[in-house]
């Protein structure tokens, strides 16, 4: 009777569905089941009173105990089955959600936003401009000559009234100078334009980062460990940058700021062109007659300033090939960048 | 700007550092290296040889071949040639048989055109010096036949060639003595000064009759009467190096003038001396044609600088001579112009001409004047190199002023260590400035400079220009980062951009828009379509194309424009974009930030729906961003074909008028899309108020329960919801807590033209349950109402 038992559990134990549960109990209490027929098959006649009373019950506990378990293994079974169509009359719960209401935010306010919120835990403002700008704020405050190319009709957009649409977010350094005065900590995100032929890496239309420093002795071992630790906050791990010289009418040293290869850790590859090493930041030490142009005094204050590409960040954050996609408009592009933030 | 290292070790021992780490060196201190190209030439087992006979081939194909002997000293060989520069006499190059040429060509013994040949005349190209293969070289008549070539002309050589936009600020480095100098400092290694022949000793000659109208397009001009054999080919090591450049070489004069600007960075130029007597250098004063050496005719305009021979123009000034005073085999007698032009008068020139020559791209960079006396000095010195004699007919005359003494700064030494953030060793920066060419005197901490008069004043004048040249060469990899310190201090957030991200909050973030973003210019061919005429737009001058002249007044028809190619990959959508707008009547505002959306569903849908999704939008934004709502009124007017009377609702918020939603009908239906439905809404943010933080008042939970009553009222569904909704409000009553409108139904079972609209009205009282009365009563003072206005329930 105890082989009986162990028998039954076992097959319980591996009985997993209802169905599977219904056999095994018409296999042993079912009418014909190895229990029921047991006690049918049991000549009591032949035993003895106490033998009757001992196997009696025997039976019963083992009837009782075995219709106990399958009753058991049936409601664990019906408890941890997942409706799995519509047959058993259940809920189905595996259909997929609805009222799903997410929209997309375009890639440029998601980088944006990112790098304000580096910026403002670092104590810096965040301050706009305006796209049409006059000559005087986008070029001749930034001390650029007046002959430099730069002011071309090749290069820059000219309305009929003689201003233009900015060609760098640069433009609001001295807008900030003279209002805020120094010190000042600001960044100026925002869109530029320049008359350029477009391709899969020029635009008319892009965006740009413009930051700006100026308290007492800023020098350019402050530049680098401030690019250092914003590298750091947007790429989410240490940042090996070096400087070299770059020239910029507005600053003086003048530098660009690369950053070791992200992808091949400097070794080259063909995102870094094998050098090891990513062109990343223009920057420098705010000119002297840029401070000027802001009411700045010169003896008391220096600085810095950095230009960013917010567009060619967002290309190298998201992998985005092609910067004519971010003014396309098409909603295949557009809505890759769900809402996060 | 490309840098030959064969040319720079002239100057500067570049043994033991290897190419690679030279262009390191270079990117980190000095400019940035773009590529390093190895350069290889067939010169071994090449001969110098006279070509001592020299006659066509007649009647043997292929024509214009000559059969020639060639006089190697050793031996004379018989060989077939086609060049068309082949002539009796002349000295050239002759590969024997089984010398292997550029591009791995084996020469052989053969017979061509009949003819036996036993190697061939090579040209630059097969020798692997350049691409040039237009005739074979041509080398000086003193060189000794059967010289081996490669004792001339070494088999290898390293190109460096420098990203150009990294050199604008330095017209010093358009040239290799520049260059060198920068390595020297950069290596600690002494620079070998540049030779240069005293142009003092011709003083007592006359001086070359020259006029400069105008110091200020021309700063110093400066030219030499000369007699020399201008026409003689120039020596190999010149050839060499210029052809390792990409250079054509022409003849001694031309030659050496390049020569000199690929050194110096100074261009100059050789005229035929007999072609002229008086040079001139002022503007033509009016519209004209000039016929450059190359040439072309050229469009003149009349402040386009030339220069002159009394009357007739010889050179356009800095950019390409003349093609009639261009020295040719002949010439015998030349005027030897070395000058400074202003930056931008060459650039604007040579940039409308397209001519972009190598003297235009230097006197763009602001060559400084300095360079008008070294470089004629140089270019004699060249000639003396050349085994060239000269006579001199004119001393060396100078219009202008040639600037070429050191420009004294008086600077402090700490404001190197202030501006590096460390201190830099002051024998150190010593050493860096005297290398650079600074005359440096140190007194009392201060730091007295002379600058030197290759640099132009444009990149060095300043203290701050000088740390630069300091710290470069120091290496800014020396300096340690540092974080600056800050007072601790409250900064205003920028409440713009917080109501900006809000908006993208709400609307990606709850109401399914997708954020687009488009140019700021109107296409005026889509405008044309919608039937739209902006009014006070501000316009551009050089626009990206001509139909998009006009900066935007408004978002919406761009993002119109978006509706038709976005239907094809989606069934239904809304867009959104935040923008900047500009109007030119608008005194003092003419820039502000708009929002706009479009939404498309496809033909069959409820249009009313379209509208109501995104007008839920709209008011979940005015909740959030200024914590009331918007009130939305039929347009009394036709604002543009979009925004119009029957189709549109004008927004109101606090202050006034904010903007409009609707719903697109008719031809600007058809205009923006074959078929399907399009609601559209524009806000003026900066109209909105900015509240990052709305105030926010509690309102108590009512402790007492309400009740809720439900009304179906039929109304005339023509006049529409608003009004009845009017028509509701002026209902007040102190039980109300709130009005709730539940839906409407149009259809069987109603008077013609009515719909039924259900509101379910929340009452309660603040201090007590509701007693059956109260609510009796307050039904029957909302009919009396109702019958007031001849509205009956269903």
């Amino acid at each position: 009777m105890e082989d009986i038992w162990r028998q039954l559990e076992a097959e319980l134990d591996r009985a997993k569905s209802l169905p599977e549960i219904e056999q095994v109990r018409i296999k042993y209490l079912g009418r014909k089941g190895v229990i029921t027929v047991l006690a049918k098959n049991t000549d009591f006649g032949k035993l003895s009173a106490e033998e009757k009373k001992s196997f009696g019950q025997r039976l019963n506990s083992l009837k009782s105990r075995a219709e106990e378990a399958v009753r058991a293994a049936a409601e664990r079974a019906s408890r941890e089955a997942v409706p799995q169509d519509g047959a058993t009359g259940g809920p189905d719960l595996s259909l997929p959600g609805t009222d799903r209401r997410l929209g997309a935010m375009h890639p440029i306010s998601l980088v944006q936003r990112e790098l304000e919120d580096i910026f403002q835990g670092m104590g810096f403002r965040v301050l706009t401009g305006y796209e049409v700008e006059t000559e005087y704020y986008n070029f001749d405050a930034l001390n650029i000559p007046p002959d430099h190319p730069a002011r071309d009709m090749q290069d820059t957009f000219w309305l009929e009234d003689g201003r233009l649409l900015r060609t760098h977010t640069s433009a609001n350094q001295v807008r900030a100078l003279e209002q805020f005065g120094a010190p000042i900590r600001a960044i100026f995100p925002g869109r530029c334009f320049r008359n350029e032929a477009m391709d899969a890496s020029h635009e008319n239309t892009f965006y740009q980062l413009e930051g700006l420093l100026v308290d007492r002795d800023i020098s350019v071992a402050h530049l680098i460990g401030v690019m250092k630790t914003l590298l750091s906050a947007v790429f989410h791990k240490e940042v090996t940058v070096r400087l070299r010289p770059g020239f910029f009418p507005f600053v003086e040293p003048g530098f660009e700021l690369d950053v070791q290869c992200l992808i091949c850790g400097g070794v080259g590859c063909a995102t870094c062109k094998r050098s090891g090493w990513i062109e990343l930041i223009p920057c420098g030490l705010v000119h002297p007659r840029v401070l000027e142009f802001g009411r700045v005094d010169t003896s008391a204050f220096s600085g810095f300033a950095f230009g960013l590409g917010l567009t060619r960040l967002a290309m190298m954050k998201f992998g985005i090939p092609d910067i004519r996609l971010f003014n396309s408009g098409d909603i295949r592009f557009c809505e890759q960048f769900p809402v996060s933030m | 700007m490309k840098i030959s290292l064969d040319w720079i070790s002239d100057f500067v021992d570049l043994e033991g550092v290897p190419p690679h780490e030279l262009a390191e060196r270079l990117t980190l201190a000095t400019a940035e290296v773009e590529d390093i190209h190895p350069v290889r030439r067939h010169t071994q087992g090449v001969l110098v040889g006279r070509v001592t006979a020299c006659e066509a081939i007649e009647g043997q194909p292929p024509d214009g071949l000559k059969r020639v002997e060639v006089d190697c000293g050793a031996r004379r060989y018989e060989s077939v040639c086609g060049a068309p520069n082949v002539t009796l006499g002349m000295v050239s190059a002759f590969a024997p048989a089984g010398i292997t040429l550029a591009g791995g060509v084996v020469i052989t013994e053969q017979t061509l055109a009949g003819r036996r040949s036993e190697g061939v005349l090579c040209s630059a190209a097969e020798l692997g010096m350049s691409h040039w293969h237009e005739g074979i070289l041509e080398i000086p008549e003193s060189m000794p036949v059967g010289t081996p070539l490669d004792t001339l002309i070494p088999p290898e050589d390293v190109v460096i060639e420098i990203d150009n936009k990294s050199l604008t600020h330095r017209p010093d480095l358009w040239g290799h003595y520049g260059f060198a100098r920068e390595i020297a400092v950069i290596l600690d290694r002494p620079l070998k000064s540049l030779p240069i022949y005293d142009l003092s000793q011709f003083e007592s000659l006359p001086p070359y009759p020259l006029e400069v109208a105008s110091f200020d397009d021309c700063p110093c001009y400066g030219c030499i009467d000369l007699r020399f054999r201008a026409g003689v080919p120039s020596p190999l090591w010149m050839q060499r190096r210029l052809h390792a450049l990409g250079q054509r070489t022409f003849n001694l004069a031309v030659d050496v003038t390049n020569y000199v600007m690929w050194e110096l960075a100074q261009p100059t130029h050789a005229f035929d001396g007999d072609r002229l007597r008086k040079i001139r250098v002022a503007s033509l004063g009016e519209e004209g044609v000039f016929v450059t050496l190359d040439g072309q005719e050229r469009r003149i305009l009349p402040d386009d600088l030339l220069i002159w021979n009394e009357k007739e123009p010889v050179a356009l000034a800095g950019i390409m001579g003349g093609l009639h005073s261009e020295v040719s085999r002949e010439t015998q007698h030349v005027l030897l112009e070395c000058a400074n032009f202003r930056a931008d008068r060459v650039r604007r020139t040579s940039v409308r001409l397209d001519l972009r020559t190598e003297a235009a791209q230097r006197f763009e960079k602001s060559q400084p004047p300095a360079n008008v006396v070294a470089a004629a000095g140089r270019i004699l010195h060249c000639l003396i190199l050349a085994d060239e004699p000269f006579q001199a007919l004119s001393r060396f005359t100078v219009a202008g002023d040639p600037d070429a003494g050191h420009r004294p700064l008086l600077m402090d030494w700490a404001q190197v260590d202030r501006m590096a953030g460390i201190t830099v060793p002051r024998d150190e920066a010593r050493r860096i400035l005297i290398g650079l060419g600074f005359q440096v005197a140190s007194r009392q901490g201060l730091l007295e400079l002379g600058i030197p008069p290759h640099r132009s004043r444009r990149d060095l004048s300043i203290p701050a220009d000088v740390v630069e040249e300091i710290l470069r060469i120091y290496g800014y990899g020396r300096i340690e980062p540092r974080l600056p310190v800050a007072p601790l201090e409250h900064l205003p957030v920028n409440e713009g951009l917080q109501r900006e991200h809000r908006v993208r909050r709400v609307l990606a973030g709850a109401h399914q828009f997708v954020e687009v973003q488009n140019y700021i210019w109107f296409d005026l061919r889509r405008l044309e379509e919608l039937g739209f005429e902006p009014q006070d737009c501000l316009r551009l001058r050089n626009p990206p194309a001509r139909h998009n002249v006009a900066l935007r007044t408004t978002l919406v028809p761009n993002l119109l424009a978006l509706v038709r190619p976005n239907r094809a990959h989606r069934d239904g959508f809304r867009l959104f974009e935040i923008g900047r707008v500009f109007r030119a009547a608008d005194q003092g505002r003419q820039e502000r930030t708009f929002l706009a959306g479009v939404a498309y569903q496809p033909a069959r849908s409820d249009p009313e729906e379209l509208v109501r999704g995104i007008r839920g939008a709209l008011e979940d934004l005015a909740l959030s961003l200024a914590g009331s709502a918007f009130r939305f009124e039929p347009a009394r007017e036709d604002v543009s074909p979009w925004w119009k009377r029957g189709s549109s609702l004008v927004i109101h918020g606090d202050s006034g008028t904010v903007g409009a939603i609707g719903l697109l009908t008719g031809d600007v239906l058809k205009a923006v899309v074959p078929d399907g439905q399009v609601a559209w809404f524009e806000l003026d943010l900066e109209a909105l108020p900015v509240v990052v933080h709305p105030a926010v008042k509690y309102a108590a939970i009512p402790i007492f329960p309400g009740s809720w009553q439900d009304f179906s009222l039929l109304w005339d569904a023509a006049r529409g919801f608003a009004e009845l909704e009017s028509v509701l409000d002026r209902f007040v009553h102190p039980l109300i807590a709130r009005r709730e409108f539940l839906y409407r139904f149009k259809g069987k079972g109603l008077p013609p033209g009515k719909a039924s609209y259900t509101f379910r009205y929340h009452l309660a009282a603040p201090d007590h349950t509701l007693s059956a009365e109260e609510i009796d009563a307050f039904r029957g003072e909302f009919l009396r109402h109702l019958q007031s206005h001849q509205i009956v329930l269903r």
